[in-house]
């Protein structure tokens, strides 16, 4: 194919079906994707998004075996016959997890890997690298070592890797999972750009559809693996109405505010530089906070400290004597042990309390006791999480990034957990990058970032923001 | 010791050096402690190593304790040699027999084990596997096989996470690790190797995915986009190495016609 050549995408009739599974991952899927359109694929966890792009991309069936049906026309020739190493230089995939696509050590050298294995020139090399890092704001990372990034900083750097290599066709796979408000409003004028500017094609999955507003984008919806609408691109949805994550009401749980739980007093920690210093802030029984802030700022360290895990340089956090806390991870994978859903319920199990199945059926498990924990969605490895820290009863909960990769029946569901613990006279801190979900659920919210630190009710914390200029931390920028 | 944490030629001492020449050097010192080994030419070695590493930004207590686990076996390997070993003078012969001859090939094994690991240590610590990977593709060796080298450094890393992550998971859980008993050992493997070797294969899936989607594999050769510093650091890894074995060759010599 020639460069002047159209790289329509024409998918006809597409089935997917995992030899390990028993439903079909797609079916029948047909859609038509012209140069230079911009697609959102949205729908519930599970419903085969990430396999259609992976799928698009080539990598199903050639590195991921599954049985496929139907057709994927790019530019009129079938994707079929080609590989993905011959496809990737046409169609740029940026996976859902940023880690998984690091393959190198340094910064610089990630992002000029893809332009190395094209063999283009090394001046060319050099030039993309440092047009990509710059389009994503981390020019000052070159010197890096990839494994010392945040989870958003990395998740730039994979999206950087990608446009490096400057394919026709980009696809993204929750771009925005691990990306503050700053880092999202970054990528859509970088990927707005390359529409309108270069004419690329974009297709994003994405949960917070809200984020994509301003790409005005086609949507495509997806169920069971079956395309089930369409709504063109500039149309005003209602996301809720369609069961997707958008605006939130205000649920806080409206608790009496019970005895301290927990005092973080004159905090500093740092590991070669200080993160921040002199944080003080107290939580009692019945409060939610949330955790907001740029990536790097601390917000999961300041979560080990307040469980204990790591000590604070200066400093002292004080927990009430009877205080037990749960923790859920930001990576669900990291809290499994077990090889069913059942023994991994049983693990370190306190007596008492409600039953195994009770807890399964409240966390929408049920039937999957003999499942692997690891083959399940990352929204029910997510709610295993959940479960097995609510199954110790703890009556302080921290929850590292709950939200991310969850669809919104995921996402009302940890709601209704959290509103679970808050009756039980607990306490909850929630890290998160969703600002209107932090607005609508949390009583106080702490907004950190390096060497700063804004700490209140939400009024007081968005409406300082607001003063200092950064306005992208508000709810107001999401709405 | 860990992966790379920073970037060749941006540190000091072997940091500066071209990837190549750390190879060199590192090649050089292991061959010299086997061309003539003994407890005088281990001894030297390894003071080398520990000038270098110093001289590379490693602090001494870190160095040792990095090693901590290699020194703990190199004492099992002296005192295994130095027990079973009943060659020249007996220091002492009840109720255990030492010799001096037995001391001198535990010293002289021990001494060679730690020079071989610490060796080893210092290079994955000083040298960016990256530029590593392109200076043997410029040496002709096909660029897959220096990839697998750079890809095995970036699982060190990983591995340090992943396990740092699953042993605070445990703490949250309430899961007990220790090694007091078998049982206590099978049940650590089994709460905290399992589930690292699990993610890391993964891992290994993942990153097999987005090198064919960066295309790699794509042509037989791939550019070189980035060299080795030039540095004087180069020439003198260079010249160590071949000290090294131009010494341990000249002594076996000697030894053989005297």
């Amino acid at each position: 194919m020639s460069s002047s050549e159209r790289f329509d995408i024409d998918i006809r009739e597409l089935s997917v079906h995992y030899p390990d599974r028993e439903e079909a991952a797609l079916t029948a899927v047909s859609e038509r994707i012209g140069e230079g359109d911009v697609v959102a694929i949205a729908g519930p966890s599970g419903c085969g998004k990430t396999t259609l792009c992976r799928t698009l991309s080539g990598f199903v069936p050639a590195m991921i075996p599954a049985e496929v049906a139907g057709e994927i026309r790019l530019g009129g020739a079938s994707i079929r016959e080609m590989a993905p190493e011959t496809l990737a230089t046409r169609i740029g995939l940026v996976q859902q997890d940023p880690d998984a696509q690091i393959c190198t050590l340094n910064v610089w050298q990630e992002v000029a890997f893809g332009p190395e294995n094209l063999c283009l020139p090394a001046d060319e090399v050099h030039a993309r690298v440092e047009r990509s890092l710059d389009a994503l704001g981390i020019a000052h990372l070159r010197q890096r070592t990839t494994t010392t990034l945040s989870g958003g900083e990395k998740q730039r750097l994979a999206i950087a890797s990608i446009l490096a290599m400057e394919p026709r066709v980009l696809l993204f796979d929750e771009p925005t999972a691990n990306l503050d408000p700053r880092g999202i409003q970054a990528l859509f004028v970088t990927l707005s750009d390359l529409v309108r500017g270069k004419g690329r094609t974009l297709v994003v999955i994405e949960h917070r559809i809200d984020a994509l507003r301003a790409l005005a984008p086609r949507l495509i919806l997806l169920d069971r693996g079956r395309l089930v609408d369409r709504y063109p691109a500039r149309e005003r949805l209602d996301y809720a109405l369609l069961g997707l994550r958008g605006a939130w009401a205000a649920s806080p749980a409206n608790a009496p505010a019970g005895p301290p739980r927990l005092r973080v007093e004159g905090v500093s920690f740092g590991y070669d530089q200080s993160l921040w210093e002199n944080l003080s802030f107290s939580l009692r029984a019945g409060e939610i906070l949330a955790i907001i802030g740029p990536n790097g700022g601390g917000k999961t360290t300041l979560l080990r400290l307040l469980a204990g895990l790591v000590s604070p340089t200066m400093g002292d956090v004080v927990r009430a004597s009877d205080t037990r806390v749960g923790f859920v991870f930001q990576h669900p994978h990291h809290q499994i042990f077990e090889r069913t859903v059942r023994q991994e319920m049983q693990l370190e199990r306190p007596s008492g309390g409600a039953s195994i199945d009770e807890e399964l059926r409240a966390a929408r498990l049920s039937g999957l006791d003999d499942a692997a924990p690891l083959s399940l969605s990352l929204g029910e490895q997510r709610r295993l999480t959940v479960a097995t820290a609510l199954s110790r009863r703890p009556n302080l909960l921290l929850l590292d990034e709950p939200f991310i990769g969850q669809d919104r029946r995921n996402v009302l569901w940890m709601i209704s957990q959290i509103h679970g613990m808050i009756a039980r006279n607990g306490a909850v801190v929630v890290v998160t990058h969703d600002i209107p979900l932090a607005r609508a659920l949390a009583d106080r919210v702490l907004y950190m970032e390096k060497g700063t630190h804004i700490c209140g009710s939400p009024d007081e914390v968005f409406s300082r923001l607001r003063e200092r200029g950064d306005g992208v931390f508000t709810p107001e920028a999401w709405t | 010791m860990t992966a790379s944490q920073t970037t060749a030629g941006s540190g000091c001492g072997l940091h500066r050096a071209g990837p190549m020449a750390n190879l060199f050097l590192l090649i050089a010192l292991v061959a010299a402690v086997f061309t003539y080994p003994g407890v005088i030419a281990g001894g030297a070695v390894l003071v080398a190593v520990v000038v270098l590493a110093v001289a590379s930004g490693e602090r001494p207590t870190r160095l040792v304790y990095g090693l901590r686990f290699v020194l703990l076996f190199a004492l099992v390997l002296f005192l295994s040699q130095a027990l079973s070993v009943r060659d020249g003078h007996t220091l002492l012969a009840a109720p255990i027999r030492i010799t001096v001859g037995g001391l001198l090939a535990g010293a002289g094994m021990a001494l060679r084990f730690v020079v071989i690991l610490s060796a080893s240590a210092l290079f994955v610590r000083t040298t960016d596997p990256d530029r590593l990977a392109g200076g043997l593709t410029r040496m002709g060796v096909p660029y897959r096989y220096g990839y697998l080298l750079v890809l095995a450094l970036r699982f060190v890393p990983f591995f340090q996470e992943e396990l740092g992550a699953v042993r605070e998971a445990q703490r949250v859980r309430g899961i007990e690790v220790s090694i007091r008993s078998p049982r206590r050992v099978l049940h650590a493997v089994r709460y905290t190797f399992v589930p690292v070797v699990v993610s890391g294969l993964h891992r290994v899936e993942s990153i097999a995915i987005s090198m064919k989607g960066r295309c790699f594999g794509l042509y037989a050769t791939r550019t070189v986009s980035r060299r080795g510093p030039r540095s004087l650091w180069s020439l003198v890894a260079v010249s160590l190495g071949l000290l090294a074995v131009g010494l341990a060759t000249a002594a076996r010599l000697w030894r053989w016609v005297t």
